[in-house]
């Protein structure tokens, strides 16, 4: 990895067209400037890693998995839940 | 009453009421929009969100309070005037917070406790939020491995 030391104000150039400024430093957080090309884009690592992570949970759902999870987990679930805003009704009628 | 395919439920009727509505897909999902819960009361506490635009997409879901009673929600400022809340929702009274789980072929189940499924009850939007901090990972496992050893 390559480490550059760089005060607000300044800034890095990567390849012919992408700029990373630094505008602020805090205590615990840096606020940076990126200028670059629209097709190039530009996320938060946390989105990339979502992005992968829902890539995997729509491989599918192992419906014969979710009884099993469901008895190991329901002990350790809080004996009160807080009322959940019902979202779906109950005149639902579903076929196979 | 509309229906739609789905892979697990069948043809599945709905009100377009219990729709929920991303107005920005999820991750991985930007054309994805329109999403209808299915709680049923046999799998609860899962939640499934099931695409109603992609019979074959479907996501697992549980209440972030189920799996961590005492979860912290922290959403951007953007995120919480896309799906018309004035300020940050409190989970359960306000907000309906949900966690994307994920089944690996032969893994542990984990859940995205980073980017909750948030949604406003009243209008029926919602984002996927992803945070900005390192408070709670994208994989947080649901049983330990040593409990999910295979059954004889």
């Amino acid at each position: 990895m390559l480490v550059i030391s760089r005060r607000p104000g300044e800034s890095i150039l990567i390849g012919e067209n992408i700029e990373v400024q630094v505008l602020e430093t805090g205590p615990s957080r840096v606020k940076l400037g990126i200028t670059a090309p629209r097709t190039v884009p530009v996320l938060r690592n946390e989105v990339r890693l979502t992005q992968d992570q829902n890539r995997a949970a729509a491989q599918g759902i192992a419906l014969d998995r979710l009884a099993p999870a469901l008895s190991r987990l329901r002990p350790h679930w809080p004996v009160t839940t807080p009322p959940a805003p019902k979202i779906t009704s109950s005149s639902r009628s579903c076929r196979r | 009453m509309p229906q739609c395919d789905t892979e697990y439920f069948g043809v599945v009727s709905y009100e377009d009421s219990e729709a929920i509505e991303f107005s920005a897909g999820l991750p991985g999902f930007e054309n994805c929009h329109r999403f209808l819960p299915i709680d049923e009361a046999a799998r609860r506490p899962f939640i499934f969100l099931q695409s109603l635009e992609q019979p074959g997409l479907c996501f697992l879901t549980l209440p972030v309070l189920a799996i961590e009673p005492g979860y912290q929600l922290k959403i951007s400022a953007e995120d919480v005037a896309a799906i018309g809340f004035e300020k940050q929702p409190s989970i359960g009274s306000e907000a309906l917070c949900l966690a994307i789980v994920t089944m690996a072929e032969a893994g542990v189940p984990t859940a995205n406790l980073l980017a909750p499924i948030v949604v406003h009850p009243g209008n029926r939007r919602a984002v996927q939020a992803v945070r900005d901090d390192a408070a709670y990972g994208c994989r947080y496992t649901l049983v330990s491995i040593a409990e999910v050893a295979p059954c004889s």
